[in-house]
């Protein structure tokens, strides 16, 4: 049995509802609700059988969603403006769609609107989101076109995978512009890693430490030992006695070092931090689309593009750098706010008592790891001057603490000092042969201008050797990954589950997120084609194209019967076109009946219809006809031009 | 023609307000096939019957069936001729080119057999010796509704030896206004003109068997047939004898309308009074006359 319109339409709505599910993370939740409910009062409509809204009412029905999208976005375009209006102004379009081509209309919307998600989040979830929208998009599509209600989840399936083989040569050689396709504005600037762009220990009470994955680091050829991973992002070097900020004097070791022993040759993928990236120390060389700044730090060459980007890397463990401090840098790094007196009086002290500033570095590394300190993530609040009251009053911290005491404290002993910010560790995916880098592993440290050269000291290693060794997760029990239904530590097939689907995600940003220009290249060059340019790619594709639908159209031709089918297809049109204009034809009803019901139709179309009915009586029915006759074709064009316009509503005599 | 358009006036002027009945028992005869009658007792099922031998100058027989009747009485019987000294064959009321056998499903078993026999090989074998039944030959049966007393309903598979199952239903207001005031219908229908010259329906079969039905026609009975199979309205679908009872009378009907082809309007026309005694609707609470309606408005004409 052929399926029910009405079935199609709730099809179709249902689909459209289940595409923009995942806006709801994205938008202002009262949008994507607002499109549930049109769509729910479109449907509700459909299975009353009411009449839909005159499109005046609709008009001013529009004016107080968009009125209200302006007032909490302040815009209608850019990526949440825009996605936000397209959700409603599809809503309306759903208040106004009657009929079969207007369905299909809104059917193509909602192919449309499925890709939005795509917009605000590329991973996997997303993609596989996508193919179950796209899967039910098309099921209603198929339902729509009048397809037999059982066979059509399969027929919808038998579609998709028919596009399959389209998609994937599209996807692979489609001309991709280097660097994004569009830069969309964004609303929001959200911190993702576990950032920020100034450190202030003392205000921090409890640190809670996210899973959220940060960036993903790949080795090639020699592995990192763990205690080896401190991955730079930024360098605080302003302190104002209790927040430490990035400062603007220029460092004269901006170049690259140079060293060979131990070399590691690795790719980051990573969001960058307004324009900062994550690198190993003692980077010697960086790959395309990143540049080496100053404090050995790494920043995206186009620093305001905050997409996600895959960077390669070599990194040496131990390097020289052909540089000095001036005096004025000198100063600047041993530069300390009027507070902390008493931290500022133990640097002294240590001052006096070594002259030798290896010495003094050792002694004072040595005096901290006997102060008592303890590592925590929920420290007491610091008040007053913040270092001297966690040295020597609540001596709880984590990272940030003690990177900003002893930062402080070897600027008291004239020592140049700052903090780097970033991460340490992260976990290495056996499966996968990559390290996941999450926010949990974000970390601060300090680096002390010695002998010539910035030289790490990690005082949290120093009070806390096992943070660096192991993971924090194994440390702070509050860390532990908990499942959420359970509430208690997750069994080890857990653990499989999850590395593999980080595993999964990762393989997904290789080499469908990050297939960029570059790499699109460097396929075709392995696959022989040298450099292809963007016309013979699309010269191709066109090409391509042409040559697979071709022997599909010869297919389809081959396969209908020349002219026997016109009387059918044609009957089937005819009852359609009636349909659509508002009249209750069935494609049961004999001529006659149909001539009745289409007297609300103008007196022209029904001249029209009749004449169409006669002949097609006739030529079917009567002594020696068949279906092979040559004016079919005639009369198949005839009824395709035959477009009786719709009824208005009160005259319409069915649905 | 003129002399079936005639013989349509005439029956419609004794029976009162039933002109699409009338009309679909005229295509049943001209299709050659028996018609079964199925109502309530007083509707006017007899005299239909008789109109019909009347005004199509048919000779006509009625048996009342009872439960105690026997075959012999209906067939005929062989009696020994003493003073010849053969046996010689007495033909029963059968042997006529009307029968009206009067409520069916009253008689039993056997004899109901016997009659549907008769129906369906035109001849009659008694003691080893056939005699052919007159032609034309006819048989208008009628039967109360089921879930009366003492009544022996006649099996699905004799039933569709009935070319059409019909009811006349009780009269519009207006018709039964009218019978009452004109008196007993017996008077009108010793009055009634035969309409047809002896032959002339025969002639007439032929030519109804003639109307020509296209390739697109005989897809739409098919399609009407296939349908009937899908088990989802029916226990059984539509035997191919139903496809071609289907396809007779809506060459009759079309004759009726002076069509030398068939349409799909034709098979509409017929399909419920000749499918609907054929089907056993398998949706509770709905006839199978309601079910053979429904199947219509849902097989697409193409």
């Amino acid at each position: 049995m052929r399926s029910e319109p009405r079935l199609a339409h709730f099809a179709v709505l249902a689909a459209l509802a289940l595409t923009v599910l995942p806006l709801f993370l994205q938008l202002p939740p009262w949008v994507p609700l607002l499109f549930a409910l049109q769509l729910g009062g479109r449907a509700w409509l459909a299975w009353q059988g009411r009449q839909l809204p005159h499109r005046v009412w609709l008009l001013l029905a529009m004016i107080v969603p968009v009125l209200l999208l302006w007032l909490s976005l302040r815009t209608l375009v850019g990526r949440e403006g825009g996605v936000a209006l397209l959700l409603l102004l599809t809503g309306f379009k759903a208040f106004e769609t009657v009929t079969l081509r207007d369905w299909r209309v809104l059917l193509g919307l909602g192919f449309f609107l499925a890709a939005t998600p795509l917009l605000f989040d590329q991973s996997l979830p997303s993609a596989l989101w996508l193919l179950l929208s796209l899967f039910v998009l098309t099921w209603a599509m198929v339902l729509l076109a009048g397809g037999d209600s059982a066979a059509s989840p399969r027929a919808a399936a038998q579609a998709l995978l028919y596009a399959m083989p389209l998609m994937l040569l599209l996807f692979v050689a489609m001309p991709r512009l280097p660097g994004p396709l569009w830069s969309m504005p964004t609303t929001d600037q959200r911190a993702t890693s576990g950032l920020s762009d100034s450190m202030a220990p003392g205000s921090i009470g409890q640190m809670i430490p996210s899973q959220e994955p940060a960036f993903t680091a790949q080795f090639r050829g020699r592995q990192p030992a763990r205690e080896q991973l401190y991955w730079r992002v930024m360098v605080f070097d302003r302190f104002d006695g209790a927040r430490w900020t990035a400062g603007s004097v220029p460092d004269s070791a901006a170049a690259l070092a140079s060293g060979a022993a131990g070399e590691l040759s690795y790719s980051i993928t990573a969001t960058p931090f307004k324009g900062a990236l994550p690198v190993l120390e003692h980077a010697v060389w960086a790959g395309e689309g990143v540049q080496q700044g100053t404090a050995q730090l790494v920043r995206r060459i186009d620093a305001r593009n905050e997409a996600r980007l895959r960077y390669d890397m070599r990194s040496v463990a131990q390097a020289a750098y052909p540089a000095t401090l001036s005096a004025e840098q000198r100063a600047h790094y041993l530069q300390l706010p009027a507070a902390n007196l008493r931290t500022r009086q133990q640097g002294e002290f240590f001052a006096r008592q070594f002259r030798d500033e290896t010495g003094r570095l050792a002694a004072l590394s040595a005096w901290l790891q006997q102060q008592g300190l303890r590592y925590t993530l929920s420290p007491p609040l610091l008040q007053g001057d913040v270092v001297d009251d966690f040295l020597f009053s609540s001596r709880q911290g984590f990272c940030e603490h003690f990177a900003s005491a002893f930062a402080t404290l070897a600027r008291a002993a004239g020592l140049p000092a700052r903090i780097v910010v970033g991460f340490q560790g992260g976990e290495f995916n056996a499966g996968g042969q990559f390290w996941l880098v999450r926010s949990s592993d974000a970390h601060a440290w300090t680096e002390v201008w010695l002998q010539g050269r910035w030289q790490r000291v990690d005082p949290t290693a120093l009070v806390a050797p096992s943070r660096i060794v192991s993971e924090v997760g194994e440390l702070v029990p509050e860390a532990q990954a908990v499942l959420p239904v359970l509430g208690r530590r997750p069994p080890q097939w857990w653990h499989t589950v999850h590395a593999q689907w980080q595993r999964a995600g990762f393989v997904w940003q290789q080499w469908v997120v990050d297939y960029d220009a570059r790499r699109q290249q460097s396929l075709f060059q392995r696959l022989g084609l040298g450099r292809v340019g963007v016309g013979s790619v699309m010269t191709i594709l066109l090409l391509g194209g042409v040559l697979l639908v071709l022997p599909l159209l010869l297919w389809l031709l081959w396969r209908r019967p020349p002219v026997r089918s016109y009387p059918v297809r044609g009957w089937q049109l005819l009852v359609s076109r009636l349909q659509e204009a508002g009249v209750a034809a069935q494609a049961s009803d004999t001529p006659a009946q149909l001539r009745d019901k289409a007297t609300v139709l103008a007196a022209v179309q029904q001249q029209q219809l009749t004449r169409l009915l006669a002949d097609w009586q006739q030529w079917r029915y009567a002594e020696g006809a068949t279906d092979s006759d040559p004016r079919w074709r005639g009369w198949w064009w005839q009824v395709r031009r035959f477009r009786p316009p719709r009824l208005a509503a009160k005259k319409r005599t069915g649905r | 023609m003129q002399s079936i358009s005639f013989a349509y006036r005439q029956l419609n002027a004794l029976i009162l307000g039933k002109p699409l009945q009338i009309r679909l028992a005229l295509t049943c005869m001209l299709a050659g096939g028996h018609l079964l009658i199925e109502d309530v007792p007083g509707v006017g099922k007899t005299t239909l019957a008789h109109g019909l031998a009347g005004v199509l100058g048919l000779d006509y027989r009625r048996v009342q069936f009872t439960s105690d009747l026997l075959p012999a009485d209906m067939l005929g019987v062989s009696l020994f001729r003493p003073d010849e000294g053969r046996f010689e064959f007495q033909p029963g009321p059968v042997f006529s080119q009307l029968l009206l056998a009067d409520e069916i499903n009253r008689a039993s078993p056997k004899v109901q057999s016997a009659l549907l026999e008769a129906m369906e090989e035109r001849q009659v074998s008694i003691d080893g010796q056939t005699h052919a039944l007159p032609k034309p030959f006819f048989v208008i049966a009628t039967q109360n509704p089921d879930g009366q007393l003492g009544t022996f309903p006649l099996p699905e598979s004799q039933l569709d030896r009935f070319l059409m199952r019909i009811s006349l239903g009780y009269p519009s207001p207006e018709s039964e206004r009218a019978l009452l005031l004109a008196g007993d219908r017996r008077q009108a229908l010793s009055a009634l003109p035969a309409a047809l010259q002896a032959g002339e329906l025969l002639a007439l079969q032929q030519k109804a068997a003639k109307v020509s039905a296209s390739s697109a026609l005989a897809d739409y009975v098919l399609a009407l047939l296939l349908a009937s199979r899908k088990r989802e309205l029916f226990v059984h679908g539509l035997s191919p004898r139903a496809g071609l009872a289907i396809l007779a009378a809506a060459r009759a009907w079309a004759m009726l309308d002076g069509r030398d082809h068939v349409l799909p309007e034709d098979v509409k026309a017929v399909f419920v009074v000749v499918c609907a005694h054929r089907l056993q609707s398998r949706l509770p609470g709905m006839s199978s006359i309601d079910a053979a309606q429904r199947l219509l408005d849902h097989v697409p004409l193409a």
